[in-house]
């Protein structure tokens, strides 16, 4: 499962771009699906009904990563961008980036050198910032990109420490790498759900007007859990009270952040049963962040929600950094709440 | 090309932190070999190659680059293993956050420099402070202390990268393409048509104070020194003329300190020989190694040269290797021309 997860982390996909990471995912998983019913939807979404015995349960993670959207190309060659989802700018100066077609850049701020002392001290804002694709001028660069190209960060898997992982875009491969894995589980007969399950690979959940709102009013789900990565800040400088989950811990089960309540009775069996079998677990002890599970709860008949997740640290940059440890146990938990009929 | 994009591969992949260029040694020896006749190390780190021209007496010609890059420096080991850091050299705080880095411990360690997550920061946007950033190791505290001391070397990730074919992007282009340069340079001069004997230091501590290089330029009393060092690129923010174009040629650098009638007298010659360069202007001191070589011993005629450089002390300085290429063949049109010393 490292290696899908590496796989998927490391292919193209902004939010509204995500067609290679789902024919990634296609190609992963289209040996298990054989009979089954899936469905590309009109916002991109990938949805594969594995069915089973049981009320209609949605798993859902998002293939979109947060990325850049080329604006303007300027006469001396550089690219002016915006971005595409939540992205610190503090984040950018000097980072390498990689556009969909594989031109590769770095983005650029003026060097300390030349900054007036207003300037020091300053965060950087985005109209000081661009890329640079190494054109020497708007004709050279027009031959490598356009105006509404999109780039993402240029960022190797990258294993380091005592079990912690580092790439772009875990947020949410790592969701989408646990979901492929469940479904090849079901086709080997490993897990037999006790839901009429439903997978979900959803598009934009990084900009908020996400595909998520299309799959769950398309399977109208009464259960779902999310997969997802959630920012903590267990690092040090930090002080514990904001710290809102420690990476190692194990898998994040929420009870509210700041775009969901989550459904207290499922919440809770789903850790009673991570619990019953050693699964490492948590929650989240600082309220912040959203993700899919605000439409999904929301839309439709209304769905009883729970979002499982990995602690990261440094998301939505070039290091988005996750434990093993946690990956194991957001999986493990997942695949034994489908196992289960709900009599523990 | 393919000649400088290995000799740049070579300096890239060494640690020369400012003040730990001594780690370089067999990097530059290896360099150095076969394209001098002799190499000498100092106690402070700078390299110097000599290569003697098969006239007698030829007069002294010291070309420098320094070998030292900026980087930071473990202070102290914190729970969790993070490490706190300052910088070594000058650094700006925007660049840091989420940047990947390789400590220098017993053995090579990965790590992440922190980035706080916006929602926990309040007002006005601002730089983060070097005493709050962190280096995330991904180790224990007891694991990281076995493999880590406080003093120990940090360097940015080197990840070297072509883009567009002819720009190179890594973290230690300042003052490596130069150094690349005058070694390519050095290997070219043919000792027949040489006019000068040939000093080339690859110096130490340019970063943090410029050092390195001023006592060698005593010992040696050369009779012309040509410093060479990175220039800014232009780029949209620095509409200065004090910039000069990436992809157009090295520079000769106008300066107070530089010496007018040399520095005019190569522009002449290269004319002349239909070489392309660039001009740019320093007015009063150049922040370079110039300002000190030129006050060393009895004062020395210097000469400042620039290859252009994006992004300066930064993981991604960037740099064209046509102007690395234009550098080179300057400085052997130089070292085969002792007129421009009249």
């Amino acid at each position: 499962m490292k290696q899908l997860l590496k796989k998927l982390s490391l292919e193209f996909g902004p939010s509204g771009c995500e067609d290679r990471v789902r024919e990634a995912i296609k190609e992963e998983i289209k040996d298990y699906i054989v009979g089954k019913e899936a469905i590309e939807d009109g916002l991109g979404s990938y949805i594969v009904h594995m069915g089973g015995n049981g009320p209609r349960l949605m798993i859902s993670a998002h293939m979109d990563e947060v990325g850049f959207m080329v604006t303007g190309i300027l006469d001396n060659g550089l690219l002016k961008f915006g971005t595409v989802g939540g992205i610190d700018p503090v984040c950018l100066s000097s980072k390498r980036v990689i556009s969909e077609s594989g031109v590769k850049g770095n983005i650029i701020s003026k060097p300390i050198h030349l900054l007036s002392a207003s300037e020091r001290g300053q965060a950087p804002k985005m109209k000081n910032l661009s890329i640079d694709i190494g054109a020497n001028s708007k004709d050279e660069a027009q031959k490598l990109t356009f105006v509404g190209d999109y780039f993402t960060f240029d960022s190797d898997y990258c294993e380091y420490g005592e079990g912690f992982v580092k790439c772009k875009a875990l947020d949410d491969r790592l969701g989408c790498a646990i979901m492929c894995q469940l479904i090849k589980d079901i086709y080997n007969g490993e897990i037999e759900p006790k839901y009429d399950l439903y997978f979900a690979f959803t598009t934009r959940e990084e900009i908020g007007y996400s595909g998520a709102y299309g799959a769950s009013m398309r399977v109208r789900p009464e259960y779902a859990i999310i997969l997802e990565s959630k920012a903590v800040a267990d690092i040090a400088g930090v002080g514990e009270e904001s710290q809102v989950a420690t990476l190692g811990d194990g898998v994040i089960i929420s009870f509210a952040d700041r775009g969901t309540i989550y459904d207290h009775t499922f919440v809770k069996h789903i850790k009673a049963i991570a619990d019953k079998n050693g699964i490492k677990n948590q929650t989240n002890r600082y309220i912040s962040g959203g993700n899919d599970s605000m439409h999904i709860q929301k839309n439709a008949e209304g769905a009883r929600v729970s979002t499982l997740s990995c602690a990261s640290r440094y998301i939505h940059s070039q290091s988005d950094v996750i434990h093993m440890d946690d990956f194991e146990s957001a999986y493990k938990t997942v695949k034994e709440v489908i196992k289960n009929d709900g009599s523990n | 090309m393919e000649k400088l994009k290995q000799i740049l591969n070579s300096l890239m992949d060494c640690l020369s932190l400012s003040g730990h260029e001594l780690y370089g040694e067999s990097t530059i020896k290896a360099l150095a070999e076969g394209i001098c006749d002799e190499i000498k190390t100092d106690n402070m780190g700078t390299f110097l190659l000599i290569k003697k021209s098969a006239r007698e007496n030829a007069p002294k010609l010291l070309i420098d680059a320094h070998y030292d890059t900026v980087g930071l420096m473990v202070t102290g080991i914190k729970k969790g293993g993070f490490l706190s850091i300052t910088s070594v050299g000058g650094l700006d705080t925007n660049i840091l956050p989420s940047t990947e880095v390789t400590v220098y411990g017993k053995e090579k360690v990965y790590g992440i420099i922190t980035s706080t997550p916006p929602h926990l920061r309040s007002g006005e946007p601002k730089s983060p402070k070097m005493d709050g950033l962190y280096i995330d190791t991904g180790y224990s505290k007891e694991k990281i202390e076995e493999l880590v001391s406080i003093g120990d070397p940090v360097v940015f990730k080197n990840t070297v990268d072509y883009i567009n074919g002819d720009y190179v992007t890594s973290a230690y282009l300042d003052d490596k393409a130069c150094l690349c340069s005058a070694l390519d340079a050095l290997s070219k001069m043919d000792k027949d048509q040489m006019e000068f004997d040939i000093y080339l230091t690859a110096s130490a501590q340019e970063e943090t104070g410029k050092c390195g290089v001023a006592r060698v330029a005593f010992d040696i009393e050369p009779d012309l020194a040509v410093i060479t060092d990175v220039n800014f690129a232009k780029t949209e923010d620095d509409e200065s003329f004090e910039c000069i174009e990436a992809g157009k040629g090295a520079s000769i650098d106008i300066s107070a300190v530089t010496n007018r009638r040399i520095s005019k007298n190569i522009m002449k010659y290269l004319t002349s020989e239909g070489i392309e360069y660039q001009v740019c202007c320093e007015p009063g001191a150049t922040s370079t190694n110039a300002d000190f070589v030129s006050i060393s011993g009895q004062g020395v005629p210097t000469v400042l040269m620039s290859v252009p450089l994006k992004s300066m002390h930064t993981p991604s300085e960037t740099v064209n290797l046509r102007d690395i290429k234009s550098l080179s063949e300057i400085l052997v049109k130089i070292a085969y021309h002792k007129d421009i010393l009249n």
